[in-house]
C-alpha cells in the first residue's frame, strides 16, 4: 500500500493515532496531564502543517471510493478547526493538569478529528460518522468538570442533539431511499423533484440537523444553557469549532448534494438568518451572564452566516458583478467567502472572548459563593487583569464588526455580496442587527473600563495569556491585512460552485 | 541599496516610540537618545537614498493591501528634500529636548509621542497613495493633540488640545470628503490598471486627471484645500495654532513651526496637477495664502508672548508657501520649487527661532517680552544664533530668508501682470510686517534694560549645538542649494504620465512664458516647468521689483529699530497710538476673533442651534428612540423568557420548527414566491 498516496490525510491519521496514545499514556503515567497537553499541542501543530502543505490545493483528491474529498474548502475548515482547538489546548495547559486530565486531552483530539472529517466528507454516511464522533466528544467533555452545572448542560446538549442527529439521520434515509446514493455526486445527479413533498421533509431534517449544530433559532435552545454550564473552555471549543462544522457539512450537502432544491434551502435559510440574528441580538442585551451574552451573540453570528447561503440561493449561476476590489465575482462565490471569512473571524473571536471568560472565571471561583460568570464580576477588569481586559475589548470591537478587525473584513464581504445579490433587505436587516449587538458588547466594555474595580489585582495564568494574545495578532491581523485572506476564501468557495 | 531600507525610515522612530513608550521610564532622560538615534537613523537613510537616485531617479515600492489599495514608498525630488528636511530638524530638536525635558516627569510619554509624531510625519510624506497619506496625517493630528496636551493637568494645555483637534477636524473631513469624491471619479472611469497600479496611487492620480468632469475636479481640489487650511493654519482655520504654543516649546518647534504645519502645504504642492487642472482650484489656493500671510503678520505685530509672535509669524509665512503654490496658475510647476524652497528655509530658521525662544524661557522663566529686556548680556550663544534667524526671516539680503521668501514675491509679481495683483499687494505688505515684528521681537528681547528680575545664565551645551548647526542653515542654504534646488525640483512632475499643456487648458491657465510675461500674454501656452529658472528669469521682471524686497528688508528692521532699539529709539508705540486707538485695540485683540468665532459664532450661533437640535433631539428624536428601544427590550426580556431551561420545550421547539418551515415553505411555493 503506498501510503504518499494519502498524504494530504496524515494529519487526521496522526490526530487520531495520538488520541488513542494520549489515553493509553496517561493511563500508565502518573501526573501526566501537563504532558499530554504538550503532546497534544505539538501534535496540532504538526497537523496544521500538514493541511497548510495542501492548503490551496488547485484540483480536489479524492479517496476512500468517493467519499473523502481534499479541496481549498476541506483544509479551509481544517484550519480553523486546528487553529481554535491549538487555542483551547494552549489555554487548558493553565487549567487541566491534574489527573484525568489526558482523557480530556483526548476528547478534544477525537472531537477536532471528528470535524476534520466532516469537512472532507462527499458521502452522507461519512459525514456523519464525523458528525458524531465530534458530537459524543463534546457531549463528555460539556460535563468534564463534574460540577452540577456541567452536568445538566451536557445533558441538555446531549439530549437535543440525539434528537437532531435523529431527524439529520431521517433526512438522509429519506435521500438515500429517493437517489438510491448516499454520495453527494449522485445525489446531485438524480432527479429529486419526482418526489413531491417528501423532498422538501428530507431537505427540513437535513437542515435541522445541521442547524442544532450552527444554532440558528429555533434550533438554538440548547446553545445558551450548553454554552453556560459547560467549562468555559470547552464552550470556546463548541461555539467556535463545532459550530463552523455545522457550517461545513451544510455547505457541501447542500451547496452540492441538493442544489437542486436551491428555492428551498434559499427561503429556509432567509427566513432563518433573518430570524436568528434579530432574535440572538435581543436576547443578548437582557443576559447579565457573560457567558449567556457570548451564547447569544454566536446565535446572532450563525444569523449572519447563514446569509451566504440565501446568497448563494439567490444569486446562484448569475453573471459575476464587479465587486468592491474591482475584479469580476460572482455574488455567489463572494457571499461564501464573506461567510467563510466571518467563520474564520468568529473562530478566533469566540474562542479569544471565551478564554477571557474562564480567565476571569478562575479569579472569582475560588473568593465567593456568586456566578463566576456574572457581569458584576468584569468591573474594573482593566485594572485587575489588564491583559484579558485589553483582549476582551478587542474581540468584543471585533464581534460587533468594527474595524480593522477579522469581524469587519467579514461582514463587510459577507454584507456586501448580499447586495450585489439584490438582498438589500437582508443586508439591512443585518447591518441593523450589528448595530444592535453594540448595546451588549459595549456593556461588557463599560464594565471592563469605566467601573471601579471589584477586587485586586490578579496575575495572569500563562496559558491564557498566551492563547488571549495569539488570538488577539490574528484578530487584527486579519483586519490590517484582510487582502491574502480574502483570495483564500474565495478559493475555497470556487470549489463549491461549477466552473 | 539605501532604497532597500526606505521602510526603516518610519520603521525606526516606531521602534523608538514602542521601546519609550514601555520601557521609557527605566531610562535616563525618558528614553530620549532612543527618538533621538532613531531619528538620526531616518536621516543617514534619507542621505543614502539621496546619494543614489539624485538627480533623475525616483523610488517607488508597492504592496497590495487589500481590495482596490495598496501600501507603498513613493521618493521623488518633491518627497525626497522633504524627508532630508523633517529627518534633519527634526534630529536636532529631539537632540535639544534631550536638554529641555530633561527632568521632566512626564519625560518618557514625551519621547514616545515625539518619536510616533516623527514616523507618521515622515509616512504622510512617502505615502505613495492618497488613503496612506491621509491615515499619516491623522495620526499626526493626534500627536498634535497629545502633545500640545502634554502637560493635561494644566488647564490652559488641555483646552488648547481640544481646540486644536477640533479645529483641524473640520480640515479633515473636507479632505476625506474630497478624496471620496476623487476616489469616485477615479472608479467610474473604468480604468484598466496594471498590476501594481491602484486608483488612488499618485502615479495613477496625475495620469488621469484630464479624463475627470472639471467641475468635479474643482470640488475635489476645495476638498483637499480644506485639509491643507486645517492642517497649515491658514484663514479661517488658524484659530488652534497660536493657542497650541501651550505645549512644550520643542514641540511648537518641532510640529507647530517646522514640520506637521507644512504637510497642508506639501498635500497642495503634491497633488499640484489636481489643483492645476480644476478651474479655480489654484485661484482659491493663492486667495487663502496670500490674505492669511497679510492677516496674520498684522497680529503678530501686537502679541506679547513671544511664542506667539512667532506662531502668528509661523502661520504668516505658511500662507506666504500657499501663496506660491497658487502663483502656480501663473508660472506653472515652477512655482511648486518656489514655494517649498521656502517650506525648507522657513523650517530651518523657524525651528532656530523655536529653540531660541525656549532657551530664552528656559532662562528667564516667562513667555512674555515685556517682563525681558537685555537677556543678551547673558545669553550670547542664543543671542546670536536668533539674530540669525531673525534676519533670515525677515529676508535680509544673502540670507535663507531672502531667497525663498523674496522669490515668492517676485513672481507673484508675474501673476500680477498676467492675472491680479492683489496677491502680489499682500505679500508685499505682509513682507514689510514680517521684518518689523520679527526684529520687534528681537529688540525687546535682547536688547535694552531689563524689565525684570530673571534668571540670569546661557543655556546647556545640548541645547546651543543644536541652535548654532540650525544657524548655519538658516544663514547659508537659500545661497548655496538655490539653483540646483529649483532644477531638481522642477523635474518632480517629469517622472510621471502629466501633460501639463493638456491640464491648463482644462483649467484656463494662461502661462508667463520662459522668457516673461509679454508673450504669455499674446496667448502663447507655454509650460513653464522646463528651463533655467533664476538668473534669466529673473532678469524679466522690472529692476525695481528686484531690489524691492531688500528695501522692505531693510526698511522694516530699521523701523522696528525706531521704536524699540535703546540706541537708535526715537518713538515710544503707545505715545504713537494712544491706548483707545480703535486700529490698536483690533489688532491686539486679535481682529476680535474670539469675539466674533466664540462670543458670537460658537456661542450664538452654533450653540442656539445646538440648543434648538437639543430640544428636537430629546422631544422628537429621543422620544421614538426611547420608545422604540423600550418596546425592543421588552420584546427581548419576553424571548428570553421562552428560554425556560426545560429541555422537553426545547426540543418541541426544534419539531414545531421544522413543522413551520415545511408549511411556510410548501405556502410560498403554492403563491409562486420560490
Amino acid at each position: 500500500m503506498d501510503f504518499s498516496h494519502y498524504a494530504p490525510l496524515w494529519g487526521e491519521a496522526l490526530l487520531t493515532a495520538l488520541a488513542v496514545l494520549v489515553v493509553l499514556l496517561g493511563s500508565l503515567m502518573k501526573d501526566s496531564g501537563k504532558l499530554m497537553g504538550y503532546l497534544s499541542a505539538a501534535g496540532i501543530v504538526a497537523a496544521l502543517a500538514i493541511v497548510a502543505n495542501t492548503l490551496t490545493i488547485s484540483k480536489p483528491a479524492i479517496f476512500f471510493f468517493d467519499t473523502v474529498s481534499v479541496d481549498a474548502l476541506s483544509q479551509f475548515f481544517k484550519a480553523v478547526f486546528l487553529i481554535v482547538s491549538l487555542l483551547v489546548v494552549i489555554a487548558s495547559l493553565s487549567k487541566y493538569t491534574g489527573k484525568g486530565a489526558d482523557v480530556y486531552y483526548a476528547l478534544l483530539l477525537f472531537a477536532t478529528v471528528g470535524m476534520m472529517v466532516v469537512a472532507s466528507s462527499v458521502d452522507l454516511v461519512t459525514l456523519f460518522v464525523g458528525f458524531e464522533l465530534a458530537s459524543l466528544s463534546t457531549y463528555a467533555l460539556a460535563a468534564f468538570d463534574k460540577s452540577k452545572k456541567n452536568l445538566e448542560a451536557a445533558m441538555k446538549y446531549f439530549i437535543f442533539g440525539s434528537v437532531s442527529s435523529a431527524f439529520m439521520l431521517f433526512g438522509f434515509s429519506l435521500l438515500y431511499g429517493m437517489t438510491g446514493s448516499t454520495k453527494l455526486a449522485d445525489i446531485a445527479a438524480a432527479s429529486l423533484g419526482n418526489f413531491g413533498p417528501a423532498t422538501l421533509v428530507a431537505l427540513l431534517f437535513v437542515i435541522a440537523g445541521f442547524a442544532f449544530k450552527m444554532a440558528l433559532v429555533p434550533f438554538h435552545m440548547w446553545a445558551p444553557d450548553t454554552y453556560e454550564g459547560a467549562p468555559a473552555l470547552v464552550s470556546a471549543m463548541l461555539a467556535a469549532g463545532s459550530k463552523k462544522m455545522g457550517f461545513a457539512a451544510a455547505f457541501r450537502v447542500l451547496l452540492i448534494g441538493l442544489i437542486a432544491l436551491r428555492m428551498e434551502w434559499y427561503l429556509a435559510f432567509a427566513i432563518l438568518a433573518a430570524v436568528t440574528m434579530t432574535l440572538g441580538n435581543l436576547a443578548a442585551c437582557w443576559q447579565d451572564n457573560v457567558r449567556r451574552i457570548l451564547a447569544y451573540s454566536s446565535i446572532a453570528q450563525a444569523g449572519y452566516i447563514a446569509i451566504g447561503f440565501v446568497v448563494v440561493g439567490a444569486a446562484y449561476g448569475a453573471a459575476p458583478v464587479t465587486a468592491f476590489n474591482g475584479l469580476a465575482v460572482p455574488a455567489a462565490q463572494l457571499g461564501i467567502a464573506g461567510a467563510l471569512l466571518l467563520i474564520l473571524g468568529h473562530a478566533l473571536m469566540k474562542t479569544g472572548a471565551f478564554i477571557g471568560t474562564a480567565q476571569v472565571a478562575s479569579m472569582v471561583s475560588a473568593s465567593s459563593e456568586k456566578d463566576p460568570d456574572d457581569i458584576s464580576n468584569y468591573a474594573g477588569l482593566a485594572q485587575r487583569a489588564p491583559i484579558t481586559a485589553f483582549c476582551m475589548l478587542i474581540f468584543m470591537f471585533a464581534l460587533a464588526g468594527i474595524p480593522p478587525t477579522a469581524g469587519y473584513i467579514g461582514k463587510f464581504v459577507l454584507f456586501s455580496s448580499a447586495i450585489y445579490s439584490g438582498l438589500l433587505w437582508l443586508a439591512v436587516i443585518a447591518i441593523l442587527n450589528s448595530a444592535l449587538s453594540l448595546v451588549y458588547y459595549l456593556r461588557i466594555i463599560s464594565y471592563m473600563y469605566l467601573k471601579e474595580p471589584a477586587g485586586p489585582k490578579v496575575s495572569e495564568p500563562k496559558g491564557y495569556v498566551v492563547a488571549l494574545v495569539l488570538t488577539l495578532i490574528a484578530v487584527v491581523w486579519i483586519g490590517v491585512f484582510p487582502q491574502s485572506f480574502v483570495d483564500w476564501a474565495l478559493q475555497a468557495a470556487a470549489v463549491l460552485l461549477p466552473q | 541599496m539605501y532604497a532597500d531600507y526606505a521602510y526603516l525610515i518610519v520603521g525606526l522612530p516606531v521602534l523608538a516610540f514602542v521601546l519609550c513608550l514601555f520601557v521609557g521610564w527605566h531610562l535616563p532622560r525618558g528614553g530620549g537618545f532612543l527618538t533621538a538615534l532613531a531619528t538620526f537613523g531616518a536621516l543617514v537613510i534619507s542621505l543614502g537614498i539621496f546619494s543614489e537616485i539624485y538627480p533623475d531617479k525616483i523610488i517607488h515600492q508597492s504592496m497590495p493591501w487589500f481590495a482596490n489599495f495598496n501600501v507603498g514608498i513613493l521618493i521623488d525630488p518633491l518627497a525626497l528634500v522633504m524627508l532630508l528636511m523633517v529627518t534633519f530638524v527634526v534630529t536636532l530638536i529631539h537632540t535639544y529636548a534631550n536638554g529641555y525635558m530633561n527632568g521632566d516627569p512626564g519625560a518618557a510619554r514625551y519621547f514616545a509621542e515625539a518619536a510616533l509624531f516623527t514616523a507618521s510625519m515622515l509616512g504622510l510624506i512617502y505615502a505613495d497613495n492618497l488613503l496612506q497619506l491621509f491615515i499619516f496625517w491623522e495620526l499626526v493630528g493626534l500627536c498634535s493633540y497629545l502633545l500640545i496636551g502634554f502637560w493635561y493637568r494644566k488647564p490652559s494645555a488641555a483646552a488648547a488640545a481640544k481646540k486644536a483637534f477640533l479645529t483641524t477636524r473640520v480640515g479633515d473631513v473636507l479632505f476625506l470628503t474630497g478624496i471620496i469624491l476623487l476616489y469616485n471619479n477615479m472608479a467610474s472611469l473604468n480604468l484598466a490598471l496594471k498590476p501594481g497600479e491602484y486608483l488612488l496611487q499618485f502615479p495613477v492620480i496625475y495620469a488621469h486627471l484630464a479624463e475627470i468632469p472639471p467641475a468635479q475636479l474643482t470640488l475635489i481640489a476645495l476638498g483637499l484645500l480644506g485639509g491643507a487650511v486645517g492642517k497649515s493654519g491658514q484663514f479661517p482655520l488658524h484659530v488652534w495654532l497660536p493657542d497650541a504654543m501651550e505645549g512644550p516649546t520643542t514641540v511648537s518647534a518641532m510640529i507647530h513651526a517646522a514640520t506637521m504645519v507644512t504637510a497642508g502645504v506639501y498635500l497642495v504642492a503634491r497633488m499640484f496637477p489636481l489643483f492645476y487642472a480644476a478651474p479655480h482650484g489654484l485661484t482659491a489656493v493663492a486667495a487663502v495664502g496670500a490674505f492669511t500671510a497679510l492677516f496674520a503678520a498684522t497680529m503678530g505685530l501686537t502679541a506679547f508672548d513671544i511664542k506667539r509672535v512667532l506662531a502668528f509669524s509661523t502661520v504668516s509665512q505658511l500662507g506666504f508657501m500657499m501663496a506660491g503654490l497658487g502663483i502656480g496658475a501663473a508660472v506653472g510647476t515652477m512655482a511648486v520649487g518656489v514655494a517649498m524652497f521656502h517650506l525648507i528655509g522657513h523650517s530651518f530658521f523657524k525651528a532656530l527661532l523655536f529653540l531660541g525662544a525656549g532657551s530664552v524661557i528656559h532662562a528667564v522663566n516667562t513667555n512674555d517680552m515685556r517682563e525681558m529686556g537685555g537677556v543678551g548680556k547673558y545669553m550670547k550663544w542664543t543671542m546670536y544664533t536668533m539674530l540669525i534667524g531673525s534676519l533670515s526671516l525677515a529676508g535680509f539680503p544673502f540670507f535663507t530668508g531672502f531667497f525663498s521668501k523674496d522669490e515668492i514675491i517676485v513672481i507673484a509679481y508675474e501673476y500680477g501682470v498676467l492675472i491680479n495683483f492683489l496677491p502680489y499687494i499682500f505679500l508685499v505688505l505682509a513682507a514689510v510686517l514680517t521684518a518689523i515684528y520679527t526684529f520687534r521681537m528681537w529688540f525687546s528681547v535682547f536688547t535694552g534694560k531689563e524689565r525684570s528680575n530673571y534668571g540670569k545664565h546661557e543655556s546647556p551645551m545640548i541645547m546651543i549645538g543644536p541652535l548654532v548647526i540650525l544657524a548655519v542653515f538658516a544663514f547659508g542654504f537659500g545661497f548655496a542649494a538655490q539653483s540646483d534646488f529649483y532644477s531638481y525640483l522642477d523635474s518632480n512632475f517629469e517622472h510621471y504620465d502629466v501633460n501639463f499643456e493638456e491640464l491648463s487648458v482644462i483649467g484656463g491657465h494662461v502661462l508667463a512664458g520662459e522668457h516673461g510675461a509679454t508673450e504669455a500674454a499674446t496667448g502663447e501656452h507655454a509650460p513653464a516647468a522646463e528651463g533655467e529658472h533664476g538668473a534669466e528669469e529673473a532678469h524679466a521682471e522690472p529692476w525695481y521689483i528686484q531690489i524691492l524686497p531688500i528695501i522692505i528688508a531693510i526698511g522694516g528692521i530699521l523701523t522696528a529699530g525706531l521704536f524699540y532699539w535703546d540706541k537708535i529709539k526715537k518713538f515710544d508705540p503707545s505715545q504713537v497710538t494712544g491706548d483707545n486707538d480703535p486700529i490698536r485695540k483690533m489688532l491686539l485683540k486679535g481682529y476680535y476673533q474670539h469675539e466674533i468665532l466664540t462670543g458670537w459664532f460658537a456661542e450664538g450661533v452654533v450653540y442656539g442651534t445646538a440648543l434648538i437640535c437639543n430640544t428636537i433631539d430629546i422631544k422628537l428624536v429621543d422620544g421614538w428612540l426611547n420608545w422604540l428601544s423600550a418596546w425592543v427590550m421588552g420584546f427581548a426580556q419576553n424571548i428570553r423568557k421562552v428560554q425556560s431551561g426545560v429541555v422537553q420545550n426545547y426540543v418541541t421547539a426544534l419539531v414545531l420548527g421544522i413543522v413551520v418551515l415545511v408549511v411556510v415553505i410548501s405556502l410560498a411555493k403554492e403563491v409562486g414566491l420560490a
